[in-house]
């Protein structure tokens, strides 16, 4: 059949037919044709949230809706594009959704504007490895034709079924081994044993999905310092949903994780002083797997920089006491979310000790003397140090030669630190080794700083010493002159 | 019975024949008068000098003269050697006293006319010494290698090399080199402890020589009073006696300066580092350089600095001239100009070096 | 001399006498208190001196095969680690973390932190855990057995 007669048909049986929808006859002709042609894309627009506010094929294709005849529609001249490909395609949507007047003023819509902008500056508005496009056009996530609302449980956006839209690219190994060969390809399978993944699989919109944490639009890798997930943005981000009371309401956990965190050591370090080592909530829950870890493998994940401590408590006889008890092992001591820097208050029996919270009621038991027995000892070599360091400071100030006990003092500092780890063993024998070769190096610059402020007083009583001479001298000198001058009747005239 | 000293003489004399000189010495007559105190001030000056030499050969005992081990070297010596930090301290704080005391001497005998003849040449060499101690100071300064010293240096040098014609190639032969650094750093010490000492050494010998030759100088109007007016003490053993009380007291005060005020040491000089804020030279040199900083960058045609050397360098020839251009002392008239000239210049001295020192 | 051999000095004469011994013992004094530090100063001291722009570590046979030593530099504590291949390699042993000092871990082949589980490799680069930069580098130079540090400048 040829063109021509075609479109002569479809006339006339529209014209039997008669016209359904908000489109006048007039309006979309390029709908019309094209639904009546069996075209699938029509079909599928028919469905959208663009037909359904009146927007014509001309709108993205260009060319003249009105017109019924084809070459006079589909004229290059009159603004016809055909189907854009490659950037054109964003380029078209960005006709009107980046348009305040088109937006505003004429659909009245709520929607942003800066999706454009934010596509081409993120991660996926680089080019693609053809070489001639970005990686990802509007319709790369929004689907062609049959585009709805993300509220609507059938969009490929809506937060239902974004993990399953990231995942198409992000779990395919072959299409992204071709742009970051070292990049992860199971962050949706790590997503589903998730809190967040197993909920979102259930149904629910509000849990977190791919966007929430890494934007919609201006995705940035999580290296770059304005990415969402970079580390110092982390703790902020999770906070928009986890630290809204009203938000989590019915989910039964806490919402001042944000609050406990900012407080504590990890939070000050990373928010306050930029330490990238400092744990985000990512540090210790994970990225897409997300899940507080279980009671016993706590120290496992504090375990990862911690080291030591972990290593000590977990061959001590509380790593067993407190799985036992389904105690959270560090956690139970230095707190979870509001770990603050520990001191040596927390050991021992004193009223800010964490030991009596159990072995305080048994103040006969071994454990309640090696507890004091500990915080004894500790207390003694934070003494010491302050005395050297006192010592010390008093030499310097004399302006005594001091360096090399200066230099010492690291290491009663390091006997300090290594003491401190040392507690977790729990054993009171291996503290105390540790313990006592800090207060030796501490005698040791003790003495020496003594040794140069007495050296100081030395200098002095020399001093007086030899000004007690030289004056006995003097004295007896100018005594010794005078007399020999009265002898000799002097001063001499010159003869 | 011959006391020891007394054989010892005997043997000497046996083969010198010293009794000439042993009776010279005994007709030493110094005059006393109400002046008289200022005749110790070059005695004083030359004990300190004498200090410099003892405390100085001690320190090159442990002091290493390269730009990697000059400072630590001294750091060794004012920590680690037994009594270093005593000598060290103390030969700092003679240098001091050491031009303070020369200073004062060249004063006195300028106001008392000393230098008129027949002591011309004495004074000569007594400003020729006086400069060479400057440069022992300014050498000296330079070789604890420190931060102060350094720049104090880079500052001292430039204006070297700023004087008309031979400023380049002065600048160059005391640096070493173009810049400061390690090359700089041999010159001084060889500066320091063989050249200036040698022609010192030739100087301080002439000086004395025509000291003891000439005997000492009378303030001017004293030929005129009476014979029995003119009172005088030998000088040995009273005057002696007395120079050496004085030298007492003054090492004391040298022993006090150095428990009490230890000299700094401060940090190693790193040529690559900007030079700190307010740097200024030791206060000998202060007046000088507060004047060059008043004098305006341009004056007509002629650079500023270049003018202020040249000033100051012909200031320095003319006071040293002063026996040739001072007719009337030589006359044996009073010279009031002179006495102006004098206190203008003291005071123009005092005021620079203390807003110098305030600045 | 004639028969007075007893005569009684008189109180001058005392007094000359008491004054010549003063002056005399004060003297003595003088001397000695001048000369003690003299000499004290002319014997050289046990020590050698420390350089803060070099330093002699000991000999190379002092160092074990594979293993790390802290050593003091002026007043910075650097790690001396000997290389199973017998080669001697100098750091700052200030971790950059947050300053505590590293210590070599023979088992794992690396420079640890303890405070944090921070690693640096055996070219000081920084490899695992917190520490954000590499430890800096010191010049090793072997003479006759000796090792001296320097800076690298």
């Amino acid at each position: 059949m040829n063109i021509r007669l075609m479109h002569a048909s479809v006339r006339i049986m529209l014209l039997a037919v008669g016209v359904s929808g908000r489109v006048a006859f007039s309006q979309d002709q390029c709908f019309t044709c094209h639904e009546a042609l069996g075209d699938v894309p029509a079909a599928q627009y028919k469905t959208s949230v663009h037909f359904l506010r009146g927007v014509s094929c001309a709108g993205c294709h260009g060319g003249d809706a009105t017109k019924e005849d084809m070459e006079e529609a589909m004229n290059k001249a009159g603004g016809f594009i055909g189907v854009p490909k490659g950037d054109e395609i964003s380029k078209a949507c960005a006709r009107c959704h980046a348009d305040a007047a088109i937006m505003i003023k004429q659909y009245n819509s709520p929607l942003p504007r800066d999706q454009m902008e934010l596509l081409g500056s993120s991660v996926h508005g680089q080019l693609s490895t053809t070489g001639k496009e970005s990686i990802a056009q509007c319709t790369s996530c929004h689907g062609v034709h049959g585009i709805l609302p993300n509220n609507n449980p059938r969009s490929p956006v809506h937060p239902l079924n974004i993990p399953t839209a990231c995942a198409s690219c992000h779990s395919n190994a072959a299409y992204m081994h071709a742009y970051d060969p070292a990049m992860p390809i199971d962050q949706l399978a790590k997503y589903r044993t998730s809190v967040h993944g197993k909920r979102n699989a259930h149904g629910d919109p509000k849990t977190a999905q791919c966007a929430d944490c890494h934007g919609t639009h201006g995705i940035l890798s999580a290296k770059a310092v304005k990415s969402q997930v970079y580390p110092t943005n982390i703790p902020g981000m999770c906070a928009r949903c986890h630290a809204d009371p009203k938000y989590m309401k019915g989910y039964g956990i806490p919402s001042d994780q944000f609050k406990k965190y900012s407080t504590s050591v990890h939070g000050k370090a990373l928010l306050e002083k930029n330490d990238l080592g400092a744990p985000a909530c990512n540090g210790c829950h994970g990225n897409h797997g997300a899940t507080p870890p279980g009671v016993e493998s706590i120290s496992k994940v504090c375990g990862t920089c911690h080291a030591l401590n972990a290593e000590l408590f977990s061959t001590s006889p509380h790593k067993k006491a407190f799985d036992k008890r389904k105690l959270p092992e560090c956690e139970t001591c230095h707190g979870n979310h509001e770990t603050v820097a520990a001191t040596d208050a927390l050991l021992g029996v004193g009223p800010e000790a964490v030991c009596t919270w159990c072995h305080g009621k048994y103040p006969d038991s071994r454990a309640y003397h090696v507890a004091q027995a500990m915080r004894g000892l500790i207390d003694t070599l934070e003494r010491s140090e302050k005395d050297a360091q006192a010592r010390v400071s008093e030499a310097e100030q004399k302006g005594m030669e001091i360096g090399e006990a200066k230099f010492k003092l690291r290491e009663i500092r390091q006997a300090r630190l290594e003491s401190r780890t040392m507690v977790h063993s729990f054993d009171e024998n291996k503290f105390r080794e540790v313990v006592v070769k800090g207060l030796g190096v501490a005698s040791v610059v003790s003495a020496a700083a003594g040794k140069e402020i007495d050296e100081y007083y030395f200098r002095r009583l020399g001093l007086a010493i030899s000004t007690v001479i030289i004056t006995v001298v003097a004295v007896s000198l100018y005594l010794t002159i005078r007399r020999m001058e009265r002898k000799h009747v002097f001063p001499l005239s010159k003869n | 019975m011959k006391t020891w000293w007394q054989r010892l003489y005997g043997w000497v004399n046996d083969r010198v024949h010293l009794e000439d000189l042993v009776e010279f010495l005994g007709k030493k007559y110094v005059p006393v008068h109400s002046h008289s105190v200022w005749y110790y001030f070059g005695g004083v000056s030359l004990f300190l000098f004498i200090i410099q030499v003892v405390t100085g050969i001690l320190l090159l005992l442990y002091y290493k003269g390269s730009d990697t081990l000059a400072f630590e070297s001294i750091q060794f010596i004012m920590a680690k050697v037994e009594f270093g930090w005593l000598i060290r301290s103390i030969h700092s704080w003679s240098a001091n006293l050491f031009v303070l005391a020369a200073v004062i001497h060249m004063f006195s005998v300028y106001f008392t006319k000393a230098y008129r003849k027949p002591r011309e040449m004495t004074w000569l060499t007594g400003m020729l010494m006086l400069g060479l101690a400057l440069a022992f100071g300014f050498s000296g300064y330079l070789l604890p290698w420190n931060e102060l010293a350094f720049f104090a240096t880079k500052v001292g040098t430039d204006i070297a090399g700023s004087v008309p014609l031979i400023g380049e190639s002065l600048m160059v032969f005391l640096r070493g080199g173009e810049d400061v650094g390690g090359a700089t750093l041999s010159r001084m010490f060889g500066f320091h402890v063989a050249i200036l000492p040698g022609v010192f050494a030739v100087l301080l010998g002439i000086h004395l020589l025509l000291v003891q030759r000439q005997g000492m100088s009378e303030p001017l109007g004293m030929e005129n009073s009476s014979e029995a007016e003119q009172k005088t003490m030998p000088f040995f053993p009273n005057f002696l006696l007395r120079d050496l009380l004085l030298w007492l007291l003054v090492l004391n005060v040298l022993a006090v300066l150095a428990v009490l005020f230890p000299w700094e040491l401060g940090h190693k000089a790193d040529p690559f580092s900007p030079a700190p804020a307010g740097i200024k030279p030791e206060w000998y040199f202060l007046f000088m350089f507060q004047t060059l900083k008043y004098i305006p960058a341009q004056v007509l045609f002629v650079d500023g600095e270049v003018l202020g050397i040249l000033m100051f360098g012909i200031a320095g020839v003319l006071w040293t001239l002063v026996p040739f251009w001072d007719r009337k002392s030589s006359r044996g008239e009073q010279n009031r100009l002179v006495n102006y000239v004098g206190i203008a210049v003291i005071l123009f001295v005092i005021v620079l070096t203390i807003v110098g020192w305030l600045a | 001399m004639s028969m007075d051999e007893h005569v009684p000095t008189p109180p001058q004469a005392t007094k000359r006498n008491f004054l010549k011994y003063v002056l005399g013992g004060g003297l003595v004094a003088w001397v000695v208190s001048v000369l003690y530090p003299i000499f004290a100063y002319l014997k050289p001291p046990e020590e050698g001196e420390v350089e803060v722009s070099s330093i002699k570590a000991g000999k190379v046979g002092e160092f074990v095969k594979d293993s790390g030593t802290i050593i003091r530099f002026g007043n910075k504590p650097l790690i001396l680690v000997r290389l199973s291949s017998g080669e001697l390699r100098a750091f700052s042993a200030t971790c950059t973390h947050l300053d505590c000092t590293v210590q070599y871990r023979k088992d794992m082949g690396v420079i640890w932190c303890a405070c944090h589980n921070g690693r640096y490799d055996l070219t000081g680069r920084n490899i695992a855990g917190p520490p954000p930069r590499p430890l800096e580098e010191y010049k090793v130079i072997i003479q006759d057995e000796e090792i001296s540090i320097s800076k690298k400048v």
